[in-house]
């Protein structure tokens, strides 16, 4: 089924009146348009768990959709809330020393690094280069605290302010 | 999508799923204008009206000019508040900016007029000849607060800092429109700094105290 808007807009009238069979099909639309989303926004092993928590937020969110208006910016909008809120989350991992993290494919990893690109030019180039090496990469801290000779400390505090600059910088976009 | 989770998760949501009543703007600001009316109400019933306007007369030009650039302040962030609860990718929530900006007009003038008479300025500005305004101000603006942070509560704010001074600034700014009504003083120092004060401290409650609690 191709997901166009004016589609997804009647099935998500026909879910705020009850309708459980659209509102099935509207979150399996819903849940491929926002793993597309995340997919040039997040690192690829943390996909499913951002389409889940959007997917859930939208739940309980349902009755903020307001017909006269399109559904994908509002979609968007909840997606971009949780993409956010992950950001914050991992900033807070980094002070709890737990910003360890594994990724998968290499071609996946590119994807995801391309549209970050614009994002991480916006910060200074120290931050940048730790959040690619640390966030996208799955380096370890040590590692990247080896390979862009800061100190472990330091790689912990710019991996913190990069991401909640980039955290604000998203939000006011 | 293949994720088995996502389409038991799927499974299980559409099996929960009721009837909900879509959220609209004309809901929302029917609970701010109930929030202006109980706030309105009750300082005009603890403290009263101004003389003249009990009497029945007019503000005198100044204060009424004031009145309605801190009303046009109320009226935009009040709205800008509303339409945060309704989220969408490309939507514009700072009309509020130029409200405040064209209200900024007050405190310019004041700073104006405190240098040409530096006395009146000193007595305008002695705590003793206006902290009761800005508490009855904050106080005033709890209602148009409280319907706010309601409906936001229920709705879906994006940015919940920017939805915390905006839910401040529209409540200290109807507070400060009750506290015209009650308010003797035509000073125009003293209504731009203890009741533009009024606002400016709502602001920063808003977003000190709400934020935190509109993340969802």
């Amino acid at each position: 089924m191709s997901i166009d808007e004016p589609s997804l807009a009647r099935l998500m009238a026909a879910s705020q009146r009850g309708d459980r069979a659209a509102y099935r099909a509207l979150l399996g639309d819903s849940g491929k348009w926002l793993a597309r989303y995340f997919a040039r926004r997040i690192a690829p092993h943390q996909i499913d768990d951002l389409v889940q928590e959007t997917l859930v937020s939208m739940h309980r969110k349902l009755a903020t959709w307001d017909d006269s208006r399109p559904f994908l910016p509002w979609l968007a909008a909840i997606a971009r809330y949780r993409w956010i809120d992950m950001l914050r989350r991992q900033r807070d991992e980094v002070e709890l020393g737990e910003g360890d993290a594994a990724v998968g494919a290499e071609d996946e990893v590119v994807h995801a690094r391309l549209s970050l690109d614009r994002m991480l030019t916006l910060l200074p180039a120290g931050q940048a280069q730790v959040i690619t090496l640390v966030k996208i990469e799955g380096a370890s801290i040590a590692e990247a605290s080896q390979i862009c000779g800061q100190s472990e400390s330091l790689v912990k505090v710019n991996i913190h302010r990069g991401l909640k600059k980039l955290a604000q910088l998203i939000e006011s976009e | 999508m293949t994720n088995g989770s996502i389409d038991s998760l799927i499974e299980d949501l559409a099996g929960e799923l009721e009837p909900v009543r879509p959220r609209r703007l004309v809901r929302g600001s029917l609970w701010v204008a109930g929030g202006w009316l109980v706030g309105a109400a009750a300082l005009l019933w603890l403290a009263g009206p101004r003389h003249d306007l009990a009497d029945g007369a007019m503000m005198p030009p100044l204060p009424l000019l004031a009145f309605w650039l801190i009303v046009a302040l109320g009226f935009a962030a009040a709205w800008s508040a509303l339409r945060m609860g309704l989220p969408g990718v490309g939507r514009d929530y700072g009309g509020w900016r130029w409200a405040g900006l064209a209200a900024l007009a007050l405190p310019f003038s004041a700073l104006v007029m405190a240098f040409g008479d530096g006395h009146a300025a000193m007595v305008a500005a002695h705590p003793e000849n206006g902290r009761h305004c800005l508490a009855q101000g904050v106080f005033a603006g709890l209602g148009v607060g409280a319907a706010l942070f309601a409906w936001l509560k229920g709705g879906a704010p994006t940015s919940p800092t920017r939805a915390g001074w905006v839910i401040g600034i529209a409540a200290g700014a109807a507070g400060a429109t009750i506290v015209a009504l009650h308010c003797a003083s035509d000073d125009m120092m003293h209504i731009a700094l203890w009741h533009g004060l009024a606002v400016a401290l709502s602001g920063v409650v808003g977003r000190v105290l709400l934020a935190p609690l509109l993340r969802w």
